[in-house]
């Protein structure tokens, strides 16, 4: 396969070429899907280099384990596990993440989540989509590490609460109050923008 | 209101609740507006969230972020290629292989173990003996033995001649 022109072979069929040793169709693959895999890198570490450092890392690993591939779910989905779990670890190196118990997230956060005024008013009717994924860009980036991992394998990825519990190492009690804590900081934090707008 | 009816509110809304919870926190947000405006909320949020994933292009140009992918799996296997497929018949093969080597050993051992732990009358009685070993024909060997001289001699010779007389002359192993 190597040497062809692969812009119509599909990803299963570049999948299996790469695993045979066709770097030709795995660069394909990178081709494809690499700015969504950057973006999940991003949206988990707020930083340009690192996500593409990051993101960079995910499709080295992803070579190397291409023979444990099992086609269970769609290779975009395998690769952006991979690239959240070199996330985790980048942010715990960075001591930026911590598996903290909901007491300890609720000292950080002073229980503040529930004592917030309910948004009435859905702050995002209206907006175009570019619009939305910037102001949707702009609160995550003030959540913290912690909340933001679990918003955005729960919105974007579409973890269930066990999954995510078991992807960053926590409780399901912690990942139920993390996530009620980012949705209710980002529905303040669009409701800000909106004011300001 | 509480931490748990909270977070209770949530799992209802992310489909986390078994159907008989479900059922009590519906009636819980249809006749309490604290509630009800809590969900909606949230259920707002969890909406944009889910139109807005985000779209961003990785700042670097495709050639320049694929040349370092490249060089870093060059460097970490020259010359070979990802983890290749094993077909089920290498797999067995190289679960048999140990497994194999290990019985040879397991035999071997017990062959020594049993040979060793002979009677010592025994062990005498051989020391003066003189023994001519006839091996079977396919194994093509003629052991004699002189224990008091300390002398084994081992005649090796064609497969079709199964005679203990020697063809060649005889390897002597003190």
């Amino acid at each position: 396969m190597s040497g062809q022109n692969y812009s119509s072979t599909d990803d299963a069929a570049l999948v299996k070429a790469a695993r045979r040793g066709d770097l030709g169709a795995f660069e394909e693959l990178v081709f494809r899907h690499r700015d969504q895999i950057y973006a999940r890198a991003f949206s988990m570490t707020r930083h340009e280099e690192d996500a593409v450092d990051l993101s960079q890392e995910a499709w080295i690993k992803g070579w190397q384990r291409l023979g444990q591939f099992q086609g269970e779910s769609s290779f975009t989905t395998w690769m952006t596990r991979i690239c959240i779990n070199l996330c985790l670890d980048h942010l715990r190196r960075q001591k930026k993440y911590r598996a903290d118990s909901i007491e300890e997230l609720n000292d950080e956060s002073g229980g503040v989540e529930r004592q917030m005024p309910v948004v009435t008013v859905n702050p995002t009717a209206g907006l175009e989509r570019a619009e939305l994924r910037q102001k949707i860009d702009g609160a995550l980036g003030q959540l913290s590490a912690e909340h933001r991992t679990v918003l955005v394998l729960h919105e974007f990825e579409d973890l269930d609460y066990k999954e995510i519990a078991k992807t960053v190492g926590c409780s399901m009690g912690t990942v139920m109050s993390r996530l009620f804590y980012a949705r209710r900081k980002m529905a303040a934090l669009l409701a800000d923008l909106r004011k300001e707008k | 209101m509480s931490t748990e009816p909270q977070l209770k509110l949530q799992a209802f809304l992310d489909g986390e609740l078994p159907e008989r919870e479900a059922r009590e926190i519906l009636a819980w947000t249809q006749r309490d507006s604290a509630a009800a405006g809590l969900l909606a909320e949230l259920r707002n949020t969890r909406a944009a969230m889910a139109k807005s994933g985000p779209h961003l292009s990785l700042p670097e140009s495709r050639e320049f972020f694929w040349s370092k992918i490249e060089r870093e799996i060059r460097r970490l296997e020259p010359g070979e290629k990802a983890t290749p497929e094993i077909s089920f018949f290498a797999a067995l093969r190289r679960l048999l292989l140990p497994a194999g080597a290990l019985a040879a050993l397991a035999v071997a051992g017990l062959v020594l173990h049993f040979h060793g732990s002979k009677p010592v009358a025994d062990n005498l009685a051989d020391a003066d003996a003189t023994s001519v070993e006839t091996t079977l024909a396919s194994t093509d060997a003629t052991t004699y033995r002189d224990a008091s001289e300390g002398t084994t001699l081992v005649w090796f010779s064609p497969a079709a001649d199964a005679s203990p007389v020697p063809d060649k002359k005889p390897t002597a192993i003190n």
